[in-house]
């Protein structure tokens, strides 16, 4: 049968497999920005933890992830948890390192202008700092977005589900129908993704420091 | 044991280099295309993200089936993976050497050619050096999955280590890549720093 | 200067040497491969341990490779010259025939059909049928008594099932099961690798999974086997599968592996998955011990 077929008559697996996928990333992505924005934050205010920090975060990310998939599979065990905690501990420095970069780089002009108004510390971080980092961050939630758009597809193999589920039984049993039925959907899903947050990029770069971004 | 150990970490090594390699001198081809022909910058640029954007296993499980198994075809992976950083870096660097010094070149009768060769290149090298060294790093990770399409390497210890449930062997092939990882990325990064010193 | 110049020297040969290390092979030698689960594992272990010993050819073992499939697309494309394949999964998945019962004619039909369409041979079974089973864990065996497939079907949707990926995309899987048994399992099926199905069922994250009848961890995990009363799964009688080619250039080969005819039974395969399966004994030592008791004894 051709593809076409294939598809429609798999239609209800592959449906399923996409929401599962994007469940698993949705969640991880969730977690991560709620650890690594407040922990970027934290870090542009205790700069001298912030090497060391960074370094961990970096050294996790040279971890491929079939090795990460391991650990968590011979510590949790398998199914959506030991998936998610993979994802989520690869999703943390792509964002970390933009929101510490991303606000200590903010010019000085501003933040010395803000205290020379009467802002704390606090107003400056929300009301200066942070809409003016905010491109920056986002940059990092899309990398991270799209990062594990594609670890997500390893997930299968510890009974994550996902797409990936799809592109293992093509792989086990040397399918393109399958194979290809798992590697579109991932790779347009994560284009759109991609495409998405980077427009929200553009949209909150304030007016005045818009700038070319490759 | 450490026999097959040691196999597997050349084995990894060579896949690595050839692919690095290989995808350095395209991708330096490429970004020098970029900057050269202007309608077709944004297309190369365009094409080296996609490649990146396509899950790393979708990539792979395509290009088994047209390629076969086997380390050719984790080459090949490995290539069209390491253009973006190399194809990015060679175009901004090209792009960000002063006008000035373009101008003074082409005032001294330089060709295309040997502008290129003997002032955009040279100052651009830091860069260049950079998207290797990101190509580099991200190799070795990405190399561990060319056990799943019956390449060599040290995904073969870690895959039967998961499979087995054994902490051991995940970790013995998983350390070296690590390691691997952390010291090219350091020892080049040192590099990178005098390049720029010297190009100033 | 002279640091930069050195180190990237240094690298470049680092780079060069691995290359020149992993380059040098190539010369008289035959591929052994092997599906990704141990017994599979071990019955490669063991072809490749036998060729050593009784011949001077050198081996290179490429275990673990994948599944069915991608072992079938190795051998036929001359990545691998030697594996272990099962009669039915040559009968069903390969040659996608209908389901042959009785084992003497499921063996004919394949080594046949193998030798016309693609140039190999199937060697002597080993005399095991690892056949596919469903089993289900103790606490659902203790609660519905099931012992046929057709007891299962009765009460398959309280049961939630999980099989790896390769069960999924064959002529004798999960399609043709559930509708052969008009089976009807709790939401959607768990896919994962196939060394993780048994954990999961000792977790309780499933309940029925497609076991190999010869799988160590059985026992281990004290699962009930059901017996396939519809006679859905052919027999799987395990035999060594080579290239024609290969046959040609090394004829010794087919004696030498008809050496393990009806050596290994039900019995004696299942203690062997123990030992690597549920006791973690390494592959190389479990296949060598065997050898050395039953087969080489001189």
């Amino acid at each position: 049968m051709s593809f076409i077929e294939f598809v429609s008559k798999n239609y209800n697996e592959i449906l399923k497999s996409l929401v599962r996928h994007i469940e698993l990333v949705g969640i991880s992505i969730l977690i991560g920005i709620l650890i690594s924005i407040p922990l970027g934050i934290f870090l542009t205010r205790h700069k001298r933890v912030a090497g060391p920090v960074l370094a961990l975060a970096g050294t996790i990310q040279t971890i491929p992830g079939l090795v990460m998939l391991g650990f968590a599979l011979v510590l949790i065990g398998i199914g959506m948890l030991p998936a998610i905690i993979v994802l989520t501990l690869y999703a943390i420095l792509p964002i970390l390192r933009n929101t510490y970069t991303g606000i200590t780089e903010v010019d000085k002009s501003y933040t010395e202008a803000s205290r020379g108004i009467g802002m704390t510390n606090m107003q400056t971080l929300f009301k200066v700092e942070i809409p003016i980092a905010l491109p920056t961050i986002i940059t990092g939630i899309r990398l991270s977005t799209v990062y594990i758009v594609s670890w997500a597809t390893l997930a299968g193999l510890i009974g994550a589900g996902g797409l990936g589920d799809l592109i293992w039984t093509g792989l086990s049993t040397y399918n393109t129908k399958y194979i290809l039925a798992g590697a579109v959907p991932s790779a347009i899903l994560a284009f759109i993704l991609n495409g998405l947050i980077g427009l929200l990029e553009r949209i909150l770069t304030p007016r005045g420091l818009r700038r070319s971004r490759i | 044991m450490s026999g097959a150990l040691l196999e597997g970490i050349l084995e990894h090594m060579a896949i690595v280099s050839i692919a690095v390699l290989i995808s350095s001198v395209l991708g330096i081809i490429m970004g020098i295309i970029a900057y050269w022909v202007r309608f077709l910058d944004s297309v190369i640029l365009w094409v080296s993200e996609v490649l990146q954007t396509i899950p790393s296993l979708a990539l792979l499980a395509l290009l088994m089936i047209i390629f076969g198994l086997g380390d050719i075809t984790m080459i090949v992976g490995l290539v069209l993976y390491a253009l973006l950083p190399i194809v990015r870096n060679t175009y901004t660097g090209l792009k960000n050497v002063s006008p000035h010094l373009k101008d003074a070149a082409r005032g001294m009768g330089m060709s295309k050619m040997q502008r290129l060769f003997k002032v955009e290149i040279p100052l651009s090298f830091p860069l260049i050096f950079s998207g290797i060294k990101i190509a580099l790093v991200n190799s070795l990770s990405v190399a561990v999955m060319g056990v799943l399409i019956g390449a060599n390497g040290l995904g073969t210890i870690i895959y039967r280590g998961i499979q087995s449930r054994n902490m051991m062997n995940i970790l013995m092939g998983a350390i070296p890549v690590v390691i691997m990882a952390l010291v090219f990325d350091f020892g080049m990064s040192k590099i990178e720093k005098k390049l720029i010193k010297r190009t100033k | 200067m002279k640091l930069k110049n050195f180190m990237g020297l240094a690298i470049a040969l680092v780079f060069l040497l691995s290359i020149a290390l992993t380059g040098c092979s190539g010369g008289d030698k035959i591929v052994i491969g092997s599906k990704d689960f141990s017994e599979n594992i071990l019955l490669g272990e063991i072809f490749s341990q036998l060729i050593e010993a009784k011949t001077d050819i050198k081996v290179e073992r490429k275990l673990n490779l994948g599944g069915t499939f991608v072992c079938f697309e190795a051998i036929k494309n001359g990545q691998i010259d030697i594996y272990p394949e099962y009669t039915g999964t040559g009968l069903t998945a390969q040659l996608k025939m209908d389901v042959i019962g009785e084992p003497d004619e499921a063996y004919r039909v394949v080594a046949e059909e193998f030798n016309k369409q693609f140039d190999i041979k199937w060697l002597s079974p080993l005399g095991f049928n690892n056949t596919y089973t469903l089993a289900v864990n103790d606490k659902v065996y203790q609660q519905y008594g099931v012992e046929t497939f057709s007891d299962l079907a009765k009460i398959s949707e309280n049961l939630v099932f999980g099989a790896e990926h390769e069960f999924f995309d064959r002529q004798d899987g999960y399609e043709g099961l559930v509708e052969k048994y008009s089976l009807k399992f709790k939401g959607e099926p768990k896919k994962m690798n196939v060394s993780l199905k048994y954990q999961a069922i000792g977790n309780g994250d499933m309940d029925v999974t497609d076991a190999f009848a010869t799988d160590g961890a059985i026992k281990q995990y004290n699962l009930k086997v059901l017996t396939d009363d519809l006679g859905f799964f052919p027999p799987y009688y395990a035999a060594p599968i080579i290239r024609n080619a290969t046959l040609e250039r090394y004829p010794e080969l087919e004696d030498i592996l008809n050496a393990l005819a009806n050596v290994i039974d039900d019995a004696a395969m299942t203690d062997l998955n123990y030992k690597v399966d549920v006791e973690g004994k390494d592959v190389a030592k479990v296949a060598k011990e065997f050898l050395n008791e039953k087969v080489l004894l001189d």
